[in-house]
């Protein structure tokens, strides 16, 4: 396994494609990498908002990301002031949500700002790869 | 400051200008017999700021009551005689049970002062018993209310090992490498005991108070387990929390009523600073008393709300997020413990709480709870 810090893709092979995956814990940036790398998607990790925007701010990362998995509840940035940053300023980029604490009133609100999905941990692999499938093709027609 | 004090007439304000109520003379009672019922009246009536208990006597001088009589500077009599012989007596309540003590305080309570004995003394001991177990239940039912408020911290904190323990079972199904295998079993046993961990966290603060007695609680350590406790409730991660510490400081109660009162006291005081800010936690030990302040960087509270937020059942939170008795509880609690609550508030600055403890400082750690 890699060992990819929080933040600045440097590059790679071409792949199935890019995902951010924004948690202020470890063990789920790890589990999540694990699984999407197995199914050959290139990871990158933040620890929170902040160095998430950081992170879709930096170099290649503007143009060829493709996938951003956002927890909500985190330090300094929270996954809600993430997300509209993310909205805001990169439309095209789908997002997914994978929280720890399921909230119907939340959920609805994030899926009509246009987030393609909410998924509550913990989450099985299968699940978490067919919603980040889903993303994609979003992302490819966006792209059109 | 606001203090609520069971020694003061009434809350005083330092910073806020609000003139103290005039104060009517206290009724002066006298209590005969130092058993079960003695002290359960001390425990009551020294709480009601319109009384001053004069003094406590009995000839067992191993009576419960007269130790707890100590405690809360009550003078302490081992002939009745003497005791009812004080000046300006308005009542003498005899709580032997003895008729042979009935005949001799008819003899010798002067003229002027009333007497409660027999059947009489017996229901107001009952009533007081009464009075006690409502208190505890309010107690119990309004953390068991505040509980509700912890589903999305202990989601998150569940649902994260959850995670991981999901994952990496599930990386476990193909994994060929032995090392890998290994790592990753050990992380999963790991996950599991920070799960437990939760559980056991949650499961005992959530018991009812325990009926035992009062013991020396270790100040620091209930603190921090507290800090552990609120952030169920309220999320900490953007609040700097700083400890200031003095080594050993400890006070005597009940240690599970006292955690509830610093986790009200730190969740309080999160929510007041909308989950940025400061949040200082002191402990000190001075010559004769202990401290303990919790303040915050927070909104403050109104001048015209402070006299307020001690009574039951008021609450500035939105239906649904307070139950008003938080504070109420906390001032009963500190109050069975002798201690004062303090309260310094600015709008706009924060609030400092500062509960003092009738000094316990530098006991005996060995008879210290954690």
């Amino acid at each position: 396994m890699s060992e990819f810090k929080s933040g600045f893709f440097v590059g790679g092979e071409s792949c199935n494609g890019r995902v951010l995956v924004v948690d202020d814990e470890p063990d789920i940036r790890k589990v999540v990498r694990m699984t999407l790398q197995k199914a050959g998607y290139d990871v990158l990790e933040a620890e929170n908002g902040e160095k998430a925007i950081e992170t879709i701010n930096y170099g290649e990362n503007r143009l060829l990301l493709d996938v951003i998995i956002c927890d909500i509840r985190m330090p300094k940035v929270n996954g809600i002031e993430a997300i509209a940053y993310f909205r805001q300023n990169y439309p095209r980029v789908p997002l997914i949500v994978l929280t720890g604490f399921p909230d119907t009133e939340m959920a609805t609100s994030l899926l009509r700002q246009g987030v393609v999905d909410y998924l509550v941990k913990p989450v099985e692999g299968e699940k978490l790869k067919a919603s980040v499938a889903r993303a994609m093709e979003q992302r490819e027609l966006a792209h059109l | 400051m606001t203090t609520i004090s069971p020694t003061m007439s009434h809350p005083q304000t330092e910073n806020q200008g609000i003139e103290p109520t005039p104060v009517p003379l206290p009724m002066r009672v006298a209590i005969i017999g130092a058993g079960r019922g003695g002290t359960a009246l001390l425990d009551v009536l020294h709480q009601i700021r319109t009384i001053q208990i004069v003094g406590i006597a009995d000839q067992n001088p191993s009576a419960a009551g007269l130790k707890r009589a100590q405690e809360l500077n009550v003078p302490v009599y081992d002939r009745v005689a003497d005791l009812i012989k004080q000046q300006g007596l308005n009542l003498v309540m005899d709580v032997t049970g003895d008729p042979a003590m009935e005949s001799v305080l008819q003899k010798e309570v002067p003229a002027g002062t009333d007497v409660v004995n027999g059947q009489t003394s017996r229901l107001l001991w009952l009533l007081v018993q009464h009075e006690s177990t409502l208190q505890t239940e309010l107690l119990h039912a309004e953390k068991l209310a505040g509980i509700g408020s912890f589903a999305a911290g202990i989601a998150h904190d569940m649902n994260n090992p959850l995670q991981l323990i999901l994952g990496l079972a599930e990386n476990l199904t193909d994994e060929t490498d032995l090392e890998a295998v290994h790592l990753q079993a050990r992380d999963i046993i790991d996950a599991v005991k920070r799960t437990t961990a939760i559980c056991r966290d949650l499961t005992s603060y959530s018991r009812r108070s325990s009926l035992r007695q009062d013991c020396l609680i270790s100040v620091n350590g209930k603190l921090d387990e507290a800090l552990k406790i609120a952030r169920y409730a309220v999320a900490l991660q953007d609040i700097e929390i700083r400890k200031l510490y003095q080594p050993d400081v400890v006070v005597k109660g009940n240690p599970d009523e006292l955690l509830h009162v610093f986790v009200n006291l730190i969740t309080n005081a999160v929510q007041a600073m909308e989950h940025h800010g400061t949040l200082t936690l002191e402990t000190k030990a001075m010559a004769a008393a202990t401290q303990v302040c919790v303040s915050d960087t927070g909104s403050g509270i109104a001048p015209e709300l402070l006299g307020r937020i001690f009574e039951p059942f008021f609450t500035t939170k939105p239906p649904g997020k307070g139950t008003g008795l938080g504070l109420y509880n906390i001032k009963n609690v500190i109050h069975h413990m002798n201690g004062t609550i303090g309260l310094e508030s600015h709008v706009g600055r924060g609030s400092t709480f500062t509960l003092t403890f009738p000094g316990e400082s530098g006991a005996d750690e060995r008879r210290t709870r954690p």
